[in-house]
């Protein structure tokens, strides 16, 4: 059977790592990361998933995995929120309206269960530029509110000048439809909010553990904590999902950068259950790194 | 492909069948390096002669001939916007000279680069050669027969046993048979058929490391796990230098990094080998590296080789060829390791 068109340029990328063209539509720089907007030539929708990745092209800087920050049902363009970390991520950051990157993907089958999520209450938990993978399924829920139950959002930034979606932020805490906390590590002289690290306002959410799904993301460390809160809060392992970062270079299982015992995290996740990651020793050396420590 | 009886082509024959061969395509077959005398190469071959059939194992193994150590994947242009071209050679060649063993890492390769999504870069660049395969002499280090890749004929189109004036020649698909139809040869009679057995025989009595348990019970020793202190000794050897990645069979980790054109109109994107024993081969944007300590990493190539690998294609990732062990500067040796990590489980229990 003849297949579609569209589908051998999604072959022609996957296969032979030939990226599509993609122009950006909007930028805007935060204090610690650059919003990036981005549409194809030719109009036609990225059809990712909430929490799947795209491999980003600087040409002549190289490839990146970057997270898609905003929701399919909003699919005139897609969004990128870079922190410029490296080479291809600093390059990315540089972008103006006009530039041209290029494109592979979206990748990732593990994405965040938004039919499973249905009619459950929503526990998210962002720390640092982990705000990115989870802005777009804050957007997805946002534009689908009647299928969830409560919805609940905690952001931890470093510092007030460390927020990213500033404007968003904002509007969310406003927001009748969703519980957002916003908290900072370190505040500085005009910050009226909330200080402390992002599993303390966790601590004051009473959650109802047998109708909540909680989905996390943020740096390595913080993964630990978060588990150890909502366990706490007996959430079951089975119903806490984190978004796993590594560094894909191919995105389809192959090149090896991203394995996690016998898991590819750029396949087989990069959002995983909880339940799922206890069972791999090297997810626990990141959480737990005086377990094996002890045995030598 | 109906079976086919072997035959024998005579070692002159056999000088002719290869310059019919090397008329019409090119041919990469083992030739002895140049700057190196005693060491061997797959390279192009330029004559018949440069063929050194002879040779003992290759410091890189044949499958740089599917995936080059540095391989062009598309060139673009820095114009706006940029004009992107694929860069792929299908031309048609021979890879002669193959062993059992490199065969087997070849097989291996076929099974985990056609993973849905299948990177067809390699099973195209697989369909452009035809493969002959050749017996072997085994030296120290080789231990095929502990990964059961011996008499490994998969995959190759014709398979050469070497006789005393030539070779006995088996057949193994239809491009084989079609390709052997250029060379002069006689059906093989029951002497042939037992120097070869005999060849085959020698071969395996030859062959001395062993692994201390079948190779199913490591898979189930690494998973029991427990095994730090052999993991953090051999680390303590280790030089992270990645020769042990670089010279596998089997081993298909890469990196893909950008070149730009001196004139600075373009450029090109190149796919290149990559050792997960490498510092900051785990290593993310945000500073953290998952294998930091170099015991992660050696632990994590005996996982992927023994364990993960071995239960998700029901093989081991390992054909015996021993190159790691030749080639590791610290004179860490496979074999002695595995058997190390045997020893503890046993211990353990």
């Amino acid at each position: 059977m003849a297949e579609p068109a569209k589908n051998q340029a999604v072959d022609r990328t996957h296969i032979f790592y030939v990226p599509e063209r993609a122009r950006v539509m909007t930028t805007r720089r935060e204090p610690s990361a650059t919003f990036v907007e981005l549409g194809f030539e030719d109009g036609r929708p990225l059809n990712h998933h909430p929490g799947q990745f795209v491999q980003v092209s600087v040409f002549g800087y190289g490839e990146a995995p970057i997270s898609v920050c905003s929701s399919p049902t909003r699919p005139e363009s897609f969004d990128l929120c870079v922190a410029p970390m490296g080479n291809v991520s600093g390059a990315i950051s540089g972008l103006s309206p006009g530039d041209w990157v290029g494109i592979r993907g979206p990748y990732g089958r593990g994405c965040f269960p938004v039919d499973r999520m249905k009619k459950k209450d929503l526990l998210l938990i962002a720390g640092g530029i982990g705000m990115a993978p989870l802005r777009g399924l804050i957007q997805f829920i946002c534009d689908n509110r009647d299928d969830y139950g409560r919805f609940m959002v905690v952001y931890g930034a470093k510092t007030p000048s460390d927020i990213l979606f500033r404007e968003e932020t904002r509007q969310w805490t406003e927001n009748p439809d969703l519980d957002f906390y916003l908290t900072v590590d370190e505040a500085d002289d005009e910050w009226e909010g909330r200080t402390g690290v992002v599993t303390e306002p966790l601590k004051e959410i009473d959650i109802d553990p047998e109708n909540t799904v909680a989905a996390a993301c943020g740096p390595p460390v913080m993964f630990r904590f978060i588990a150890m809160e909502l366990l706490k809060k007996k959430l079951p392992e089975e119903r806490i999902y984190f978004s796993l970062e590594r560094r894909f270079k191919c995105g389809i299982g192959k090149c090896g950068h991203c394995q996690l015992n016998d898991l590819y995290v750029c396949q087989d996740g990069p959002v995983f259950r909880y339940a799922d990651l206890l069972k791999r020793t090297e997810a626990g050396e990141v959480w737990v790194p005086e377990k094996d420590q002890d045995t030598a | 492909m109906t079976a086919t009886e072997n035959s024998v082509v005579s070692a002159s024959n056999f000088t002719r069948f290869l310059e019919a061969i090397l008329a019409e395509q090119p041919v990469i077959g083992p030739r002895e390096r140049p700057d190196q005398p005693g060491f061997y190469r797959f390279g192009r071959l330029a004559q018949a002669e440069d063929f050194a059939p002879d040779y003992g194992t290759t410091t890189v193994p044949p499958k740089k001939t599917f995936a080059a150590l540095r391989e062009k994947l598309f060139t673009f242009t820095l114009d706006s916007p940029p004009k992107l071209d694929l860069h792929f050679d299908s031309s048609p060649f021979v890879l002669l000279g193959v062993h059992p063993c490199d065969l087997a890492g070849i097989d291996a390769l076929d099974h985990a680069y056609s993973q849905p999504p299948a990177e067809v870069r390699w099973t195209a660049n697989r369909q452009r050669a035809t493969i002959i395969g050749l017996d072997c002499r085994p030296d120290s280090y080789c231990f095929c027969t502990q990964v059961g890749t011996e008499s490994n004929r998969n995959p190759c189109d014709l398979f050469l046993t070497p006789m005393k004036d030539g070779y006995l020649v088996e057949v193994h698909s239809d491009a084989g048979a079609a390709l052997l139809e250029k060379a002069g040869t006689r059906k093989a009679g029951e002497e042939d058929e037992a120097a070869a057995e005999q060849w085959r025989r020698k071969k395996t009595e030859e062959i001395i490391p062993e692994f201390d348990a079948p190779v199913e019970k490591i898979a189930d020793i690494l998973e029991a796990g427990g095994l730090t202190p052999v993991w953090k000794e051999t680390a303590d050897r280790c030089y992270s230098c990645g020769s042990c990645n670089t010279t596998c069979p089997t081993c298909f980790c890469f990196d893909m990094v950008d070149d730009i054109e001196p004139d600075m109109r373009g450029g090109a994107r190149y796919r290149t080998w990559d050792s997960c024993q490498l510092l900051d081969f785990a290593l993310v944007a945000s500073g953290h590296n998952f294998r930091g300590e170099r015991w992660q990493r050696v632990r994590h190539r005996w996982q992927r080789k023994f364990l993960y690998l071995y239960r998700q294609f029901d093989r081991p990732y390992c054909t015996g060829c021993g190159r790691c062990s030749r080639a590791c500067t610290a004179d860490i040796n496979i074999v002695d390791v595995t058997n190390r990590l045997i020893a503890a489980a046993q211990k353990e229990a």
